[in-house]
Formats: structure tokens, C-alpha cells, sequence
């Protein structure tokens, strides 16, 4: 079963020269800019492309946030998107040949009060009616799931029951960065890290050139995938404003423990989720200071905040510690819903931003129907809702029924 | 990261006793120029999210109630004076 | 147990004795000993199992930097030996292994290791498919290294403290004491934190310098200015000079751990070094050990690290431990030197008086030995020669490493340096220093000079500079010897796969190199790719040894490789600890206790506490009869309350509310409603005159902690003269509502309460039994109605004296269900509930409360409002049957056809109307009487229950009884 590796490691992409022509320009060599590069070459014969990356690979979100799945969104626009997505783990797995370890453990979402379990049951039921998988289940089902959890009245936030979702669980998220880096450069197209986009070329109301710091590129395709920096790169780069505000999240792991988590459980009311890894961490988030900075730094209050929530809701856990925390950006829209969007302001030019801290778990699907988007000038249908012409139509998603409170609008 | 915020009436103070209010986009334009909805989003939902000095408004949510701005440097999340800001 | 009793650097108390457990058996030690010293001087040389390879993992720290010496104390996971006191009958137990760690039966991974190539977890296990879910059994139960029950319960009290300084000083070796000392002479308080249970640092090992390190603590412990806190580890650093910290509790405080957050003016970094761990073949075998791990050891503990060693050292240090430990008794065969020359002669000499060889520019290539050291090869760095010994010991380092976590943290940057080999923090955060042995300073006056120079800098920062002090400071500094030449990044000869740069993680050199020929070639991504550093440790072991490996070996891009990023906590901390007293900020009305004491079943709402309903019954039916037959009393305190006034407040108050607001009276309500620019409803309310300017008004208690600031935020342009004062803590409400709401009040106020003289949204301030009460006629539940503000004081009062007077009348509290059921059978609306975050104040049958005329106004939302007006395809709400009245369908089910077309947003089955209803947001095409619906609950598969859109109220559509 196990064969003695190779003495010299084969590089798991290759380094490619930098050419002054491309068929598409990809910002950004995270997950959603990788995907839409792999997809191009693979559903569209694309291949003549160039992926430009500030940093490294993966530098951004994509090797930040805390890789959970899942496909229970409140809205019919989202499901099916996210439905896909989990469908997706196991054939790019294949694919590329790379494990991405989908480690399929389910999600349990907490309620606290009737209102929360009423929001559930619209989650269970969007849900079932996409055909996915999820149920209202009560405290005590809860506590067969996650024995941890304290069911008592005895916390502050007592629990009233919970929504589970098999289908979902977590994915290695570096893997997925580096998988599609691998099945991208196979099909020929370039990733060129280390590299600053610092103009957009636009003549007649079209695309036609990307200027970096390594030189210009012409091109008549370009995609914003640079996450957390995408709405300052089109203000920067095309005078383009965006219905984004951007804020630092931050996440934090435990030290490794054998396994005591068995899904991931989260809590809307403590603000709080946790999951283990199968390194046997913690993995457990996520806050973000409502006030827009660039800084991915931690704080203080947080980590004390994610002390306190977690020992509520599971009590064992006061005994173990933490060992590291983190912070990323998360590009936050009105509506929480991400924005995808194409030949606007200038034809050729794609967007697909706004993911705020849940762009991990759809970041494939995206790339492919980006990828299709690109390719053909159309809006895939499952895309449409996602445009930004949403704002200024008063026609917010309903993804989220609360309130924000990172914009002054509420 | 911290934030320290300076408040015109209190001082400087820990930044969680304030609440963000957005960028500064000068007042609201009237009902009649937010008639088109391209004007009324661009005032309402979009930002410059700029990375580097901003002008922005700031509440003392657990202090003296004042509305006011400061400038801040949103990759340090620390605010500067104005005139060091260029603005 | 054999110790050196008589040392006078002891910080154990020998004639004390602890007595711990450790894997069934008693070991004893002395006061002072920590867990890993305790079993070591007990002859424990193995103390536990590596994560992924089993290996046998010994004593090679006193600091933390790895996972070795983790164990599990009193069911605690992960609990770190060599630097956790010991105390009488701790039960202590290995970790990732069963039984006793020198003999563990999964020993057997180590032969695997030329299988598991670095990121081998991505290469494998995903063919076939089907393997995967089995592989991921394995992974887990092999992963992860401490054990926790899901039902363990922390033992122990945790509290937390806040504290101000004007400077505080991490590290409390000789420059964090001196830099302690020059801002006490300022005249500032300071503060000193020190993770060691006793201050003296780089000075309180070592024999000729503990006396000048005992003194200086003397100084600095005497000293009024100076706050120290010992057993105090730093765990985060933030901008603006915020310091985190925890502190253990010494056996006798009131704590066991205790939380610290400091805010200072000024910060002075000292942490010095760690040791740079020797890189070589098995050089984590038990049995290797750092140099100032044996001297500590042996000058701090008593104890002999062995019989028998060997050193392979980089600087002068390792010269002087060899010769002090030689000095105590220890046979040392031979030190091993990297570097060719520059040693201190001094030392060099008096080896050479000993008789203890020096091999200059050699280094050890590989330990032997299972699974104990038997035996080291060294070779000279050349790679020409080589030689083997015998020993017990291998004292191995590569020389010193800065400790720059609580800088990096804050903002510093790290630049490597030529001389010192260090990657020396640069660019500091303002009001930030720098000071001591990390800044590469080894002679001990120029270490403290270095410190003194700090303090006089944090002093500046806090006093206003002085620059002549900052100058004579600096001069006496410079007149010292400046940092050292530091060791130069050498690895020997690898023969094996076994030169482990990461020990937490089991990752190997050959790792390293794998990863950086897959493609991984800068320091962060081949942490992620190998895990070099994501261990308990963190970057403690490999944290400089793997950038300056990718430096040498060239194949990295980055020509100038940085360490990876540090993070918080700095240590390990107890979830615990951070949780500390775990303080619930909520606020309970004055009725909170009665309530309990009624039966009240008491549920979060926002930051409230408030009674869902009185006993068992979940649909509160007995509540809800009273309320339509007798009088129900219930606590809406949590009403947001306002007070708004001044020559400006009718602008003020047009600009946020959707309505007329010239139209408010003093002796009527007026209902209205604000929404958010986007149309969108956020609030409704009613407003009151109760003098010139100067108006009363109430919000949802959702909205009562942010209306102050929706108003001035929405008139922060204008030159306004108006005040808001938030009455809601000041004012509590009774809602006294049924039939007999009337007959009760009047008992006991002294007003005239009949229909005429106090009609319907009307509004009076009269007495009950002398206590003042501003009274509101309203209906939210569809009953004759007589809602109480009261000043909080006398809302207990005020509850006795009318609870009394309804008694003959079948008074009885009721509480939220009971009101939700009341209020929807009335149809009326509660924001949040009926409504998303993208509900517009159309969408909900309010639009006409919207005063389109007002355009001068400004008002928030009339944008949008004008604009959504007739807009299509928005959802709506709208009243809703169900067909069969006992299938009530449930909160937030779902209406479709093949699409999603709307929500239920409340129904229950109505007791009054022996029916099912409910209101629903629907799609506008769906919205019109009679359009037959489908609601899907996602309960039982594809069962939908039919329902009637039909016009609100349901109960009593004329409105007669909350006019009787």
C-alpha cells in the first residue's frame, strides 16, 4: 500500500515565464482566482492565462479562514451554489490528484432561543427542498452529537435545540490552494507570485492590458479575485467604488488533542464556532472588530471573548489551551452575500469579491461558473442574483435576517 | 491590534467604547439628486475601502454620545492627525 | 534522590518536599521543583512519545519551546513539565502512549518515517476513493496529543485584573531590572513581568554572576515604584502598548491563574534568548539536551544531567557551562566547538587545565543510542574527520536566538544580522524598546547599561524627553562591549532522515527539503506544507533554524528568508485563564425577581432577561384566555424610553420617523416608524408632546441602546440644537391589558379613566396611590389597554398595588408567547419578526404612515422609499389560514411552488379563533386574498400544508375592544 517515495520530490507547480500576452488575467492566486484558472483550462479549453499573486499562493484567505463546508444557507439563490460546491470535493479530489481532505463530519448549528430555532427551521427546510440534507434536532440529540456541550439551564445561553447537517464538515484548505495550483499549471497556465498589479488598461469601454510591477500584459479578460484587497483594487485601479467594507476576522486553534469533536458545532448567540482538525486542534472562530482595517492582526478582547463563549457552551474545553490565533480579511457586503459580476464597468472586466468570511466553501463552484462567465461574456443563470446591480435596486439577499452592524446603515 | 480613539469632548480613549459610522462622504446630497439609483447607492452602499489614511466617522457609544471624525490609517488601525494624513 | 544541596543558586528548598504521582507511582522531590525536574532528578529520562513518529522524547528544555515534556496533570492535556511548579499529589501521566514511554508499542511509526515524506497526508489515502473515510478514522485517532473527557470540570479559580502603568517591562533578567530601575528613578510606576518564579534571568545560573543578578532583584523588589509579577508569562502585545499576560498563582494567592491586561505608556522588551537548537542526525533523542538546560539544571535544581557527556556548542556559554558543570562533578569527555576559533581563551585555557579536549570547528553529527543516548559521532565541519564517544549526555546548542514575540506582535519588524546571526527587531512600534541580551549584548555591563537606556527612553516617553539623559545613557553604553559575534548557522554532514528541525511535528531537514524541491520554497509556506512550527511550541524550536536553513540552502527565491510570523499567545494559555471570572453583562428588569418567584420561565432577550411565560405550558393558553377575558399584567420594561428636546427636535425628529412629526399632541400617541436608508423598517414606536420642544417616545427594546446614536448620526451635518436623554434603565412599564384593564385602574388612580375622558391612543400623567405614572392607552394585543411608565424605583410598588386591585378581577401575568399570540391575532407586527433586514416599510402594510410631503425633511429612507413604492416581485406580508386548523405551520417554515416564494414568519393555532393563522412575507403576485399557498416545513419529506392568504386582524378586524 505504501511506496517509498521518490528521493528527489517533483515541484507540485511550475514556474513559468512572464509573457506580455494572455487570454485572461486572473487577480489574485487564492482560491476563487485558482479555481477560475483550473475551470477556464478545463471546461473551456482556456489556457493562455496568467494568475498574478501579490505574495504567495494562498497568502490571503485562503490559508486563513478555518476551511468548514457546508450547504445550509437561508436563501434559494445561495443553496444550490454551495450544493455543488460540497458535491465537488471528492471529483477534484480525483482530479487533481491531490488529497484534499474532505473530512465528511457534519455540522451542528446551535439555537438558543425561539427566534434562532425559528431561522433554523427556514435553513432545514431551503435546504431539503434543494434535496440536502439537514434536520431540527433537539438538546438532547445535541448532546449525543457533541457530548461536550453543557444542555443544562445552567449557561447563558441555554440551548433549545440545533440544526444538523450531515452533508457538510471541513475540507484542508492549503490543500485545495495547492491541489488547484498543481491542476492549473498542468493545463499550461501561468502563476506568476510576487507580482504587483498596479494598472487596468481600459480603451473604448474595453479590457485590454494589465500593468504589474513585472511588466504590461495585454489582455482583454481580466478577473478581481483578490479578496480582502478587491475593493481597493478597483477603486485604486479603476475608480470603481463597492458596496464593501472591509474588516479583519480572526480564528484561533487549540493544542493538538485526541479526538473529542466529532462535528462542527457552532453557535449564532455566543458568536462562536469550534471544529477539530485532523491534526487534532480546535479549530474555533470567528470575530470581527466592525470597524474596516487591513491590519489581519488579533486582539485582546477577542481571544478573551472566545474563551469565555466557549466554556459556556462547552465546559471541557477550560482545560485545554490555546495555542495560536490569527487574523484575515473579510470583504463584507450589505447583504452578506458575495457580488459576481462581469463587463461592468468595462467590458472584460469580471468581479468576484465580497465573500466577506464564507468564500472558502464555495470558492470551486464559483471558479467554475466564473470560469464559464469569462469564457462566454454570459452570466451563468446560477450567477445572476449575485450582481451588483442588487444595491442600488434595494434588492438585498436574504441570506442574513439580522442586521449588520459594520455599516452605518442600520 | 488595539485602537485607540481620540474623542473631541473625552479624549483618547480604548477604541471599543466607540462605534464606526463609515467614511466620510460630506452630507447627504438631497431626496431629489438620490432620485437616480446609481446616486442614492453610490452615496449609501459604496466605500473607497482604502487601504492607507481615511477620514471616517466615529460614535462614543459608551461615553459622551458625540458624533465626530478622525482620520486613520486602516492598515495600521491607527488613527493619525490630520495634517499628517495629507487630507 | 542525590542533590547538590549545598549551591547557593538553589530556588528549590530541599528540606521541603513535594510528592507527585506519575504513571501509578510516587515521586518525590523538593519545594521549587517543577514536574519535569521533579521526575528527572526521579531518574525519568523518557517523558513522552513524539505526534507522528513516536519517538521517545526526554528532557531538552527549561523553557517550553517544545512539546517533549507536555503531560497530563490531574486530566489536564498538554500541560507543560519543565515549567509547571510541582505540588503535593499532582497525578501526572505521559502523553500519546499507553503506559510507560519507554516502551511504547506504537515505537514502530519511527520505521515508517521513510514513507511519509513531508505533506505525505496529501499524496495518499485518496485512491480508491473509498479509502479516504477509513484513512481519516486512523489520522485521528493517530493525530493530537493530549486526552481530554468531554465531561471534565476545571478545578481552580481564575480571575482576572486590568492594570495601568507608565511603563511596564517584559522579562525580568538584568536589563528588564535595570530598564525597571531607570523609569522608578523618573519617578514612574512600573510595572515587571517575569514568567520565572524568581527575577535574575541571563544572571541566576551562572556562578559568577547570581550574586549581581541576587542584588539587582534585591533593588528592584524593595523598590515602591515597582509592581512585580513573577510566574507571569506575556501572551499578547498590541498596538498602543496594550500587554497581555497570565500569572500563576504561587500555592498560597487566591487564584490559580489569574488574567492580566496591562495599558502602558511605554514598553521595555527584555526577554532575551533562547538557545538555537543544534541541528544533527537524532538529535532529539532523550539525552540531548541544551547547554543552559544542563547548567540550569545542575546550578538552579541540584541535579546532575548525567554521568558522562559530550558538548557540541557554538559560544562561550557552552564553554563556561562545560567547565562549571565539570566543576560539579560531571565527567566531561570532550567539547565540541563550531566555530574554528574567536572562543574565550580564558575558557579555553582553563578547559585545557581540566584536561577536557576542545574540538574547534567540529560539530556532532549523529547521537546512537535506544532509546537513551549511548553514543555521539562528531566530525569536523570540513567533513574530513570524524569521531565517536561513548556518553550518557550530549550538551548540544547552536547558539542564541532573540526572543522578539512581544515586539513582532506589536508591529516590529525582523532584520537579520551579520554580526550577531540574529534576526534583531527593527522598526519598532512607537513608545516600544528594545533592551538586553536579545539585542546581542553578552557581556553583563553592557547588558545592563542597555537596559538602564530603555528605562531612561520609556521614562522619555512618559516625562517628555530629556535628551541629555537619553545621551549620558547611551554613551555609557557605548563605552561596553557591543553585541557579540553570534554562531554561524552550520549543519553537519546529514546521513539520515533524522535531523529533526521541528520536533513537535516530527519534521525533518530531509522534510524541509522536500518540501522546497515540491515547490514550498519560502519559510511560511513550507510551515504549512511540513508543519515545521504549528506544534504546541510554536516557532520555539525551529522558529530561525528553518529560515536560515532555507537561506543556506539557496533554493528559496526570497534571497533574505524571514522566520514565519509569530502569533498570540506567546505561551500556551489555559482557556480558562482567558475566560477568568467570565463576567455575564446582562440586565434584568426591577420586576425580574417577582417574575421568578410567579413562575416566570425567564429567557435572553438581547442584553435582557425577560419571562417567555408563566409554568409549564409552551403555548401559554391559560395566559392568553385571561388576557381576552379578564386583565393580564405583564413587564414591558425593556421598551426603549426616550426623552427628546430642544428648539431643533421637530427637525431632529422628521429626519428619523417616517411620519408628520408636527402632527404629535400632548394628550395623543402618535404611532409611527423609522427606517434605514434602503426603505428598510428598523423601528416603530410612539411618540408623545409633553412639552414645548420636548417630546417622549418609546423604541422596540431592540433599538433602545442604539436610537440616540441612529439620531445624532443622521443629523451629524446640521447645526442642531437638540438633546436625547435614553430613559429606558429609568423607567419601568406595565402593560395592563383585558377587559377588566379599566376596572382595575381605577381602583386605585386618581384620574378619571373612563372612555371619554382617556380614549383610545390616548395619553395622561396622573397618580396611582401617589406614585406618578405617565400612562399611554394602546392596544399591541388587541385588548382595552393601559400601558404604565414608572420611574424604576417604584415599578415594585406599583406591580403590588395593582396586582392587588385586579385580584377580584382575575388579574394574572402573562408573558412573551402569550403576547406574540395576542398580537399576531391582531395582526400586528414585530419588527424583526415579520420583517428581514430587506424588508421595506411597504412590504409591511406601513407605507402609509410615511408622510411623503415632508420633502425638506430629509428624511432617513424617503429615497427608497419613493423609489420601492411600486416596485415588483418584493415579498410582502400578508395574514395567512391554514386550511386544516389543527396543521399549524411552524415559525419559518417555507411557502413554494417549484421555487421558493416566501417565509411564515409567525402562526399558531388561535384558541380565541379556533383556527390556524398566521403572517407570512409572500411574493407580491402571491400576496392578493384568497391565493391558495403551500408551505413546505421540511419535516417529513415533501409534505406540504395548504393555506388561505386572508385579511388581517384576525381577532376582532373592527377594533372595538381595544377602544371599549
Amino acid at each position: 500500500m505504501l511506496k517509498k517515495p521518490s528521493a528527489t520530490a517533483k515541484p507540485l507547480w511550475k514556474k513559468a515565464p512572464f509573457k506580455s500576452s494572455y487570454d485572461a488575467v486572473i487577480i489574485g492566486g487564492g482560491l476563487h482566482g485558482l479555481a477560475t484558472a483550473y475551470f477556464l483550462a478545463r471546461d473551456h479549453g482556456m489556457t493562455n492565462i496568467a494568475v498574478i499573486e501579490k505574495r504567495y499562493i494562498g497568502f490571503g484567505g485562503a490559508g486563513r479562514n478555518t476551511a468548514i463546508v457546508r450547504a445550509n444557507q437561508r436563501t434559494q439563490e445561495n443553496v444550490p451554489l454551495y450544493k455543488e460546491a460540497l458535491e465537488l470535493w471528492p471529483v477534484l479530489t480525483r482530479e487533481l490528484d491531490f488529497n484534499l481532505m474532505f473530512y465528511n463530519c457534519g455540522n451542528l448549528n446551535l439555537a438558543h432561543s425561539d427566534a434562532a430555532l425559528k431561522a433554523m427551521r427556514t435553513n432545514v427546510a431551503t435546504a431539503r427542498f434543494h434535496g440536502v440534507q439537514s434536520r431540527v434536532v433537539d438538546p438532547k440529540e445535541c448532546k449525543e452529537l457533541v457530548p461536550a456541550l453543557d444542555i443544562s439551564e445552567r449557561p447563558r445561553y441555554p440551548i433549545f435545540g440545533g440544526m444538523y447537517h450531515p452533508p457538510g464538515g471541513i475540507v484542508r484548505h492549503d490543500a485545495v490552494v495547492w491541489g488547484l495550483a498543481k491542476g492549473a499549471t498542468a493545463k499550461g497556465i501561468h502563476i506568476h507570485q510576487g507580482t504587483e498589479v498596479t494598472g487596468i488598461g481600459v480603451s473604448n469601454g474595453k479590457v485590454v492590458s494589465v500593468e504589474t510591477d513585472k511588466g504590461k500584459i495585454a489582455t482583454n479578460r481580466v478577473l478581481n479575485a483578490a479578496g480582502g484587497y478587491s475593493a481597493a483594487l478597483s477603486w485604486n485601479l479603476l475608480g470603481m467604488k463597492l458596496p464593501i467594507s472591509v474588516l479583519t476576522i480572526q480564528a484561533m486553534v487549540t493544542q493538538p488533542l485526541k479526538p473529542l469533536l466529532h462535528h462542527v458545532v457552532s453557535s449564532g448567540a455566543y458568536h462562536c464556532y469550534a471544529n477539530q482538525t485532523l491534526k487534532g486542534e480546535i479549530a474555533t472562530g470567528s470575530h470581527m472588530d466592525p470597524w474596516p482595517n487591513y491590519t489581519t492582526q488579533t486582539t485582546a478582547r477577542y481571544i478573551k471573548h472566545q474563551a469565555e463563549a466557549l466554556i459556556e457552551m462547552m465546559p471541557c474545553l477550560s482545560g485545554i489551551k490555546f495555542m495560536r490565533t490569527w487574523g484575515g480579511l473579510a470583504d463584507m457586503t450589505p447583504d452578506m452575500a458575495p457580488i459576481m459580476d462581469g463587463n461592468h464597468p468595462h467590458e472584460g472586466y469580471y468581479l468576484d469579491c465580497g465573500w466577506g468570511y464564507f468564500g472558502f466553501k464555495s470558492s470551486t463552484v464559483t471558479g467554475k461558473y466564473m470560469a464559464q462567465y469569462m469564457a462566454t461574456g454570459q452570466c451563468p443563470e446560477i450567477l445572476a442574483p449575485f450582481a451588483l446591480r442588487r444595491f442600488q435596486e434595494h434588492r438585498l439577499m436574504g441570506e442574513t435576517a439580522a442586521l449588520v452592524n459594520y455599516t452605518p446603515d442600520n | 491590534m488595539a485602537l485607540t480613539i481620540t474623542c473631541p469632548i473625552c479624549g483618547a480613549r480604548n477604541g471599543y467604547e466607540f462605534r464606526y459610522g463609515g467614511e466620510e462622504k460630506g452630507p447627504k446630497p438631497d431626496e431629489a439628486a438620490l432620485r437616480s439609483p446609481e446616486a442614492w447607492c453610490d452615496y449609501i452602499h459604496f466605500n473607497r475601502c482604502k487601504a492607507g489614511a481615511q477620514e471616517e466617522w466615529w460614535f462614543h457609544r459608551d461615553g459622551c454620545g458625540a458624533w465626530f471624525t478622525i482620520h486613520r490609517d486602516t492598515v495600521t488601525n491607527r488613527e493619525i492627525p490630520g495634517k499628517e494624513a495629507g487630507i | 534522590m542525590n542533590r547538590l544541596n549545598h549551591l547557593d543558586t538553589l530556588k528549590i528548598r530541599p528540606d521541603e518536599s513535594v510528592t507527585i504521582e506519575y504513571l501509578g507511582k510516587p515521586f518525590q522531590g523538593a519545594a521549587g521543583d517543577t514536574i519535569a525536574t521533579l521526575l528527572y532528578g526521579g531518574g525519568v529520562r523518557i517523558f513522552g512519545r513524539s505526534l507522528k513518529y513516536h519517538r521517545p522524547r526526554g528532557l531538552y528544555s527549561l523553557n517550553g519551546e517544545c512539546s517533549n515534556t507536555l503531560m497530563a496533570v490531574d486530566g489536564e492535556p498538554n500541560v507543560r513539565g519543565e515549567t509547571t511548579e510541582a505540588r503535593n499529589g499532582m497525578v501526572v501521566e505521559p502523553q500519546n502512549v499507553k503506559g510507560d514511554p519507554a516502551r511504547d508499542l506504537m515505537g514502530f511509526m519511527d520505521k515508517l518515517s521513510p514513507v511519509l515524506p513531508a505533506g505525505f497526508y496529501y499524496k495518499m489515502f485518496h485512491k480508491p476513493a473509498s479509502l479516504w473515510p477509513k484513512a481519516i478514522k486512523g489520522i485521528r485517532k493517530a493525530a493530537g496529543l493530549g486526552k481530554i473527557s468531554p465531561h471534565f470540570t476545571m478545578k481552580g479559580s481564575f480571575d482576572e485584573i486590568y492594570l495601568n502603568a507608565d511603563v511596564c517591562v517584559i522579562g525580568g533578567g538584568p536589563a528588564g531590572m535595570a530598564a525597571a530601575l531607570a523609569a522608578s528613578q523618573a519617578g514612574l510606576r512600573v510595572i515587571l513581568l517575569e514568567s520565572r518564579p524568581w527575577l535574575g534571568g541571563f544572571f541566576d545560573y551562572r556562578p559568577g554572576l547570581y550574586d549581581r543578578g541576587r542584588s539587582l532583584a534585591d533593588r528592584v523588589e524593595t523598590d515602591p515604584n515597582i509592581r512585580v509579577f513573577t510566574r507571569t508569562s506575556v501572551i499578547g502585545s498590541y498596538t498602543d502598548n496594550l500587554i497581555t499576560a497570565f500569572c500563576r498563582g504561587d500555592g498560597s494567592d487566591a487564584f490559580d491563574e489569574r488574567y492580566l491586561e496591562i495599558r502602558a505608556k511605554s514598553v521595555v522588551t527584555s526577554t532575551g534568548c533562547i538557545e538555537r537548537p543544534l541541528l544533527f542526525a537524532h538529535n532529539e533523542r532523550p539525552g540531548v539536551m541544551q547547554i543552559s538546560c544542563a547548567h540550569r539544571l545542575i546550578r538552579t535544581w541540584g541535579i546532575l544531567p548525567g554521568t558522562s557527556a559530550v558538548f557540541s556548542i557554538g559560544d562561550d556559554l557552552g564553554l563556561e557551562a562545560a567547565l562549571d558543570l565539570a566543576d560539579l562533578g560531571m565527567e566531561i569527555q570532550c567539547v565540541a566547538d563550531v566555530r574554528e576559533d574567536g572562543q574565550n581563551e580564558a575558557l579555553a585555557d582553563r578547559l585545557a587545565e581540566k584536561g577536557i579536549p576542545l574540538f574547534r570547528g567540529w560539530v556532532a553529527a549523529a547521537s546512537d543510542g535506544d532509546p537513551k543516548v549511548k553514543r555521539v559521532s562528531l566530525t569536523a565541519i570540513n567533513g574530513v574527520r570524524s569521531r565517536e564517544f561513548e556518553c550518557d549526555l550530549i550538551v548540544a546548542g547552536a547558539g542564541q536566538t532573540p526572543v522578539t514575540g512581544p515586539l513582532t506582535l506589536a508591529g516590529a519588524k525582523q532584520r537579520f544580522d551579520r554580526r550577531t546571526g540574529f534576526f534583531l527587531p527593527v522598526d519598532l512600534p512607537r513608545k516600544m524598546h528594545a533592551a538586553g541580551r536579545m539585542l546581542g549584548y553578552i557581556d553583563p555591563d553592557a547588558i545592563e547599561a542597555s537596559g538602564d537606556l530603555a528605562g531612561v527612553k520609556a521614562a522619555a516617553d512618559c516625562n517628555g524627553a530629556d535628551d541629555s539623559k537619553i545621551r549620558e545613557a547611551e554613551e555609557r553604553l557605548g563605552d561596553l562591549q557591543g553585541p557579540a559575534r553570534g554562531t554561524k548557522f552550520i549543519i553537519g554532514p546529514v546521513k539520515t532522515g533524522k535531523t529533526f528541525i521541528c520536533f513537535d511535528e516530527d519534521t525533518t531537514v530531509k522534510n524541509v527539503d522536500q518540501a522546497i524541491a515540491g515547490g514550498f520554497d519560502v519559510p511560511e509556506l513550507i510551515k504549512r506544507f511540513t508543519a515545521a512550527g504549528t506544534g504546541p511550541g510554536q516557532g520555539g524550536i525551529p522558529g530561525h533554524n528553518l529560515p536560515l536553513y532555507v537561506g543556506l540552502t539557496g533554493q528559496s527565491p526570497d534571497l533574505d528568508p524571514r522566520p514565519t510570523t509569530v502569533r498570540p499567545p506567546l505561551t500556551p494559555t489555559l482557556i480558562a485563564a482567558y475566560a477568568g471570572s467570565n463576567h455575564d453583562m446582562s440586565k434584568r428588569t426591577p420586576m425580574h425577581e417577582e417574575q421568578v418567584k410567579a413562575g416566570g420561565r425567564m429567557e435572553r432577550v438581547g442584553v435582557w432577561h425577560r419571562a417567555r411565560r408563566f409554568g409549564d405550558d409552551a403555548a401559554a393558553a391559560a395566559e392568553i384566555e385571561n388576557v381576552r377575558n379578564n386583565v393580564g399584567i405583564l413587564d414591558a420594561s425593556t421598551l426603549g424610553k426616550f426623552r427628546i428636546f430642544g428648539p431643533d427636535v421637530l427637525k431632529a425628529l422628521d429626519r428619523v420617523y417616517v411620519g408628520s412629526m408636527s402632527r404629535v399632541k400632548s394628550d395623543r400617541m402618535l404611532y409611527s416608524a423609522m427606517c434605514n436608508e434602503d426603505g428598510c423598517i428598523i423601528d416603530d414606536g410612539v411618540l408623545v408632546k409633553r412639552g414645548e420642544n420636548d417630546y417622549y417616545f418609546t423604541t422596540s427594546t431592540g433599538r433602545a441602546g442604539s436610537s440616540a446614536e441612529w439620531i445624532r448620526y443622521h443629523t451629524r451635518y446640521e447645526n442642531w440644537d437638540f438633546h436625547i436623554v435614553n430613559l429606558t434603565d429609568a423607567f419601568g412599564v406595565i402593560n395592563l391589558a383585558g377587559p377588566n384593564a379599566r376596572k382595575t385602574l381605577e381602583k386605585v388612580a386618581d384620574a378619571d379613566l373612563s372612555n371619554d375622558a382617556f380614549p383610545f391612543m390616548g395619553y395622561r400623567e396622573f397618580s396611582i396611590k401617589e406614585i406618578p405614572v405617565r400612562a399611554m392607552r394602546l392596544g399591541f394585543v388587541g385588548e382595552l389597554s393601559f400601558e404604565l411608565h414608572v420611574a424604576s424605583s417604584w415599578m415594585p410598588a406599583l406591580w403590588k398595588i395593582i396586582e392587588e386591585a385586579g385580584a377580584e378581577f382575575g388579574i394574572r401575568h402573562f408573558g412573551l408567547e402569550a403576547q406574540n399570540v395576542l398580537r399576531m391575532e391582531k395582526g400586528h407586527l414585530i419588527i424583526g419578526s415579520e420583517s428581514e433586514q430587506r424588508t421595506t416599510l411597504h412590504d409591511v402594510g406601513l407605507g402609509f404612515l410615511w408622510h411623503k410631503e415632508k420633502r425638506e425633511a430629509d428624511t432617513v429612507g424617503a429615497a427608497a422609499l419613493r423609489h420601492t413604492e411600486n416596485q415588483e416581485g418584493r415579498l410582502k406580508l400578508v395574514g395567512i389560514e391554514a386550511q386544516d386548523p389543527q396543521q399549524t405551520p411552524r415559525d419559518g417554515s417555507i411557502i413554494v411552488d417549484e421555487k421558493i416564494r416566501g417565509y411564515v414568519a409567525t402562526a399558531r393555532y388561535s384558541r380565541t379563533l379556533e383556527k390556524s393563522v398566521g403572517m407570512a412575507l409572500v411574493e407580491s403576485e402571491l400576496a392578493d386574498i384568497g391565493t391558495q399557498l403551500e408551505i413546505f416545513e421540511g419535516e417529513k419529506d415533501d409534505e406540504r400544508l395548504a393555506a388561505t392568504v386572508v385579511p388581517m386582524p384576525f381577532y376582532d378586524p373592527e377594533g372595538r375592544r381595544l377602544r371599549m
